[in-house]
């Protein structure tokens, strides 16, 4: 696998052409593939996502992908990052749908959007939004804090008090934008979406 | 805090792109047209997010639409919702695969509302806007379907009810009455949206200038205004328009 | 300082088309409206004839006025129509589909190879492509008035002061035959009636009506757009939904719109020429009517008529090659006698700009 080959994880779940676009843009070269070997010998991985948590991890376990995640994430020098559904199902479970569990590659877990007593909100969260950015990160280096990116969902990761770095946003309640996990990175919102600060993220991530 | 959307609309009829005036269209250009008065790489950044709707009245051609779609949003980032006589779940992922993330369905809401929650079984309510198409006779929104032309028989009122039980993702009010006029949003369709107070609201109808823009995105009902005038914001105009927008208090990103 | 013949502007900058539309908006409509009640009680026919002359060209604007006054004023009107040369299907088509809609009507030809003389005499001597046609449009309907023994003939907008000419009618809901003469043809008619050598009697469609001629019924002229705001957006709606109004599917030439001046193929030319002689064109034009019914700002028009503005009639060249029976050559030079040459440069055959709109 050359050094700027990126593969995109198509397991039948994501909007892949935009994904692929913006890597292109970027510079890099997208490989769009279900296949196995590929994928668990990738050292720059993407998991997009759209749909429903439960369908997701069923196509993803049918087509044995989990285990190729798994699988290249033993090179210590693979970075994986999950987007929209793709970071949900980095965590340990979600309730839409149905109970599930998910990948487990950060502990997370996953419920559904709701307003506080306060604050209604309309579901689902969609438009551009601002993000609280965590120190020294990878994914936000060099991005203004004014910076908006676009977020199109009905569920959201909670945060946790642990060593993962969190980019949180605030929609009825404070949830996670996006995480920074070891080799293992998320964004709730669509980088492949956000214009040119969505972009800026993807590069930092991608370099 | 989430900021209020200024959306784009791109009406194509077989390889050209259309003005409305009360769902009655004028052929304006086409991508060649659209690329160089329009070019979306660039114009994309005024815009919260552009909708792309085949609105063929005869042949449509759904395979050169998605080719034409992906060389129209080659290098745009924005969010790009698409659709146009949608009634199969696979035109839904043709759609998608052409770098759309959300569909829209209008007549399909009324003759197959099944298919919305096929759509929404397999890839999520908020890849669904519904869009209701409304025209006032004797003082009621009557909903129409099939561009305008079919009167759906049920009043705004009724057809929320109904799309309040859909699992659909946003709520596009368009009105036929004010499309294309440049009169400006009708902001009393807004009285009939109890039903669906908890989804994300797009108006459409008349908006010519920022100013209208301006009233829309001012009213606390509304989450988004969406306009197809392609005539009155060629060039710099989205932008000059956003620009104006933000000065006059709306909260909209800046990109 | 300005090209437009009669146009004057404030102090701001503005023309007095804007300066008109500016007042409109607080002018007492009210009062101008009893008079037009006033008008029409006096003329209005009680027993089925006919009681005032509309002329119309099937467009939206003649619609308009026709189904005012036949449907909220009660008034019995006949509508009269010159049928200009080189008519399009489609403005064939908007005038059947008008007349349909339930109007009397009444088609007025001239003799076409008078008309032809007319047109091309106009088009060289006075840069008017459709001279004998803008004519007729003048005296024809007065004509058909004094025919029936009627007084009342409603134009339907007063030019001159809705798009920045003369504001001598402004306040004055009469216009006089004299004025139509002297301003509205630009005091043309002999001059291009000598050209053609055309004898009094073989034009009697195009001259106005005399004393002699309409003796007990003076003719009362008058434009709608004295007794109601004008507004010829509203009136493509109304035609539109009431008329059977339809329009091109693509967009006009040298504009951006596809719902106005759909009835004959010589106006292209006539709006080319106004464009070479002025500086402003059909788009600038439609961009003004946008403005000033709120639809758009400045800037935004400012992007259109970079785009659209003085487009050169190409699909029609040929059309008018063999009506006015001229060499390419030929039509050229009228052109070169007509263009402001301190504002365009000929480039490749075809005149450019040499002025940037701000």
């Amino acid at each position: 696998m050359a050094d700027n080959e990126v593969v995109i994880i198509d397991y039948g779940m994501g909007n892949l052409w935009s994904v692929a676009s913006a890597v292109k843009f970027l510079g890099f070269i997208p490989v769009v593939t279900s296949d196995i070997s590929i994928v668990s010998s990738a050292e720059s991985l993407i998991l997009p996502g759209v749909g429903s948590f439960r369908r997701a991890m069923q196509e993803l376990k049918s087509a044995s992908i989990d285990q190729a995640i798994f699988k290249s994430l033993e090179n210590p020098k693979t970075k994986l990052l999950g987007i929209c559904l793709g970071m949900q199902l980095l965590g340990v479970s979600s309730t839409e749908d149905g109970f599930t569990d998910g990948l487990g590659l950060v502990k997370n877990t996953v419920t559904k959007l709701a307003g506080s007593n306060e604050v209604s909100i309309k579901i689902p969260h969609v438009g551009f939004n601002r993000v609280q950015m965590p120190k020294e990160s990878k994914l936000f280096d060099q991005i203004s804090i004014d910076a908006s990116f676009y977020f199109v969902h009905s569920y959201a990761m909670q945060i946790l008090d642990d060593f993962s770095k969190y980019a949180t946003t605030t929609y009825g309640q404070e949830f996670v934008a996006a995480i920074e996990s070891g080799q293992v990175f998320g964004t709730q919102f669509h980088p492949e979406k956000s214009q040119k600060s969505g972009l800026k993220v993807l590069e930092n991530f991608l370099r | 805090m989430l900021t209020k959307r200024l959306i784009f609309t791109l009406l194509y009829d077989g390889g050209s792109f259309m003005l409305s005036r009360n769902f009655r269209l004028q052929k304006i250009g086409d991508l060649d047209w659209l690329e160089e008065n329009y070019g979306f790489s660039t114009v994309g950044y005024a815009i919260d997010e552009l909708v792309v709707i085949d609105v063929s009245r005869q042949n449509r051609n759904t395979p050169q639409f998605c080719e034409d779609l992906k060389r129209l949003t080659r290098d745009c980032f924005a969010p790009i919702t698409a659709g146009g006589g949608i009634r199969t779940l696979e035109h839904v992922h043709q759609l998608l695969r052409s770098g759309a993330d959300k569909v829209v369905v209008n007549t399909a809401l009324h003759d197959q509302p099944e298919l919305v929650e096929e759509i929404a079984a397999e890839l999520g309510r908020q890849c669904i806007v519904a869009s209701i198409d409304v025209q006032k006779i004797n003082g009621v929104y009557q909903v129409f379907k099939n561009h305008g032309t079919v009167k759906v028989g049920e009043s705004l009122d009724h057809v929320l009810l109904k799309c309040a039980g859909l699992p659909v993702g946003e709520i596009h009010i368009e009105s036929i009455d004010r499309d294309g006029t440049g009169n400006g949003l009708d902001l009393e369709i807004l009285e009939f949206i109890k039903h669906v107070k908890d989804v994300p609201l797009i108006l459409m109808g008349g908006i010519g200038n920022a100013d209208h823009i301006i009233a829309g995105l001012k009213d606390n009902r509304v989450d988004a205004v969406a306009t197809g005038n392609l005539l009155n914001f060629m060039g710099d105009g989205l932008a000059r328009a956003r620009e104006l927008a933000i000065n006059g208090g709306v909260i909209l990103p800046k990109f | 300082m300005s090209t437009r013949p009669r146009i004057t502007f404030d102090s701001q900058g503005r023309c007095n088309a804007c300066q008109w539309a500016e007042e409109k908006k607080t002018l007492d409509w009210s009062v101008r409206q009893n008079e037009l009640t006033k008008i029409l009680n006096e003329h209005r026919s009680t027993d089925g004839s006919f009681d005032c002359v509309v002329p119309v060209s099937g467009g939206k604007d003649g619609s308009y006025v026709a189904y005012q006054l036949k449907h909220n004023y009660g008034m019995n009107p006949i509508a009269v129509t010159v049928t200009p040369a080189l008519s399009l299907e489609l403005g064939n088509q908007n005038l059947k589909n008008f007349i349909a809609s339930g109007f009397d009507h009444i088609q007025v030809s001239a003799a076409g190879d008078i008309l032809q003389k007319l047109n091309k005499f106009g088009f060289i001597h006075k840069g008017f492509p459709y001279f004998g046609w803008l004519i007729a449009i003048e005296t024809v309907p007065l004509r058909i008035a004094t025919q029936f023994k009627l007084s009342l003939v409603f134009y339907g907008e007063e030019g001159e002061t809705e798009y920045g000419g003369s504001t001598a009618l402004k306040n004055s809901p009469f216009h006089t035959i004299d004025f139509m003469r002297d301003v509205y043809l630009e005091g043309g008619q002999d001059l291009v009636f000598k050209e053609a050598n055309l004898a009094s009697e073989a034009v009697t469609l195009f001259r106005f009506p005399t004393q002699s001629d309409y003796g007990d019924h003076p003719l009362k002229v008058t434009h709608w757009s004295y007794f109601e705001n004008w507004d010829p957006y509203r009136n493509y709606l109304l035609a539109k939904e009431k008329c059977g109004l339809t329009e091109a599917t693509d967009t006009n030439t040298g504009t951006f719109t596809n719902f106005a001046q759909n009835d004959q193929a010589l106006y292209s030319l006539h709006a080319y020429m106004m464009y070479l002689k002025f500086g402003f064109g059909r788009a600038t034009q439609d961009a003004g009517i946008e403005i000033r019914r709120g639809a758009m700002h400045r800037e935004q028009a400012i992007n259109l008529v970079k785009l659209y503005d003085g487009k050169y009639p190409d699909e029609f060249i040929d059309l008018y090659l063999d009506y006015y029976q001229m060499t390419q050559q030929e039509f050229d030079s009228v052109i070169e006698k007509w263009v402001n040459q301190s504002l365009f440069e000929l480039k490749k055959g075809r005149w450019q700009p040499t002025f940037k709109i701000k």
